[in-house]
């Protein structure tokens, strides 16, 4: 419940925080060159690398990953079944626990609507709503009603500073490309078979809107020295829509038809 | 350690410890089997449309003539809602037919991804580029 509670307090904050970001916008000087990511966005449900040959967009971000980065084949709707971890070469005592991780506990009344992390969360098949300012870039997952911060005026993150699903977040532009790296994220979540990352990891994300603005690529570059060695990523691609995310308002009631289903 | 601080650390521990493992991805691949393919036919005796995932329990006829109870589950509503359903897409008592792939470890669970009500219509729209 503390993860969710999180969760909510930052959504208000960012509710709270709404007319700030055009006022922030206004101040900023050079704004107006920066792609504007703002609007909805629903991550395509078809194959995305490596299932499918890159797309030229997308191809220009897989580009700037470090040689030898093992790209995962989970983005959207495809999971990995049990024991695949998609390539990676995982450290022992990771691979015990995801050999030992009992998916109930997914579904469980307790553990139901415990958010993921935004590692995972951030691909999974769900809309994402972008508000961009100079200052801050907020991100709001329907997923969780999870809330990202992006500072933008930050380059360091504080050693004091919570860990949580959502970690914290500094942004800046390295020409039309929208630059995130994540720190002091809770351990959770990195597939869905029982993999999780520690409290080490550390993500840089890529964002790079397409020139007719429709499609926004992104790539996530992960990096836990205690659960694999290397570097691993994922490529998503997201399509503007309209509207607005929808609140999840998670009820842990499904875990008791989860737990109370009869055998055969 | 004083007994107060001692209290703080233990409900610190918990709460790390309840917000920490066990999070929910309410994984697909790791409960149903993708060549376990199944229909069946029955009545709606609970539709709880709600995150994470919507839930229909179904009344199924055995060959034996007993009735089972299925557990159906369904996408998350708030992406239903993109594709045409609602709380009031299905009503208790009302027969329908559900298709899908059943769970790994045999239970009476299944993953719905077609409904069809007894006049052979579908419920919603398929799943689409955006949807």
């Amino acid at each position: 419940m503390k993860a969710t509670g999180n969760a909510i307090v930052a959504a208000l904050g960012a509710i709270a925080c709404a007319p700030l970001l055009d006022l922030a916008m206004v101040a900023s000087a050079d704004e107006s060159s920066q792609p504007d990511l703002s609007g909805y966005w629903m991550i395509t449900f078809g194959a995305l690398p490596p299932r499918r040959e890159p797309t030229p967009l997308e191809r220009s971000l897989i580009e700037r990953l470090p040689p030898g980065t093992v790209l995962l084949g989970d983005s959207g709707l495809p999971e990995f079944p049990p024991g695949e971890f998609g390539g990676l070469e995982v450290l022992e005592g990771a691979l015990d626990a995801a050999r030992r991780y009992d998916p109930e506990v997914q579904r469980s009344v307790a553990t139901t609507c415990q958010p993921p992390g935004i590692i995972y969360s951030m691909q999974g098949p769900f809309p994402i709503e972008i508000f961009q300012g100079s200052r801050l870039i907020v991100m709001k997952l329907e997923y969780f009603d999870l809330v990202r911060i992006v500072f933008m005026d930050e380059t360091d993150h504080p050693d004091d500073w919570p860990l949580s699903v959502t970690g914290h977040s500094i942004g800046h532009w390295e020409g039309d490309t929208l630059v995130v790296d994540t720190a002091r994220l809770q351990p959770a979540t990195l597939l869905n078979n029982g993999l999780d990352h520690t409290e080490h990891v550390r993500l840089l994300e890529r964002f790079r809107l397409s020139e007719d603005g429709s499609t926004l690529a992104v790539t996530q570059e992960i990096e836990d020295p205690q659960v694999f060695t290397g570097r691993a990523a994922r490529v998503l691609s997201l399509e503007r829509g309209d509207g607005h995310v929808y609140p999840y308002a998670c009820d842990p009631s499904y875990g008791v038809a989860i737990e109370t289903r009869d055998k055969q | 350690m004083p007994r107060r601080f001692r209290c703080w650390v233990l409900t610190m521990a918990l709460l790390i410890g309840v917000a920490t493992p066990g999070a929910a991805h309410h994984s697909g691949a790791l409960f149903y089997d993708p060549d376990g393919g199944i229909s069946i036919t029955g009545t709606v005796t609970k539709f709880s449309f709600r995150n994470p995932h919507a839930i229909i329990e179904l009344a199924v006829d055995n060959a034996d003539g007993e009735q089972a109870r299925w557990i159906a589950e369904t996408s998350a509503p708030s992406a239903l809602r993109r594709r045409g359903w609602s709380q009031e897409s299905l009503a208790i008592g009302e027969e329908v037919t559900l298709e899908g792939i059943r769970a790994r470890d045999g239970s009476l669970l299944m993953r719905v991804t077609r409904v069809t009500r007894a006049d052979g219509t579908e419920v919603g729209v398929p799943r689409g580029i955006d949807n």
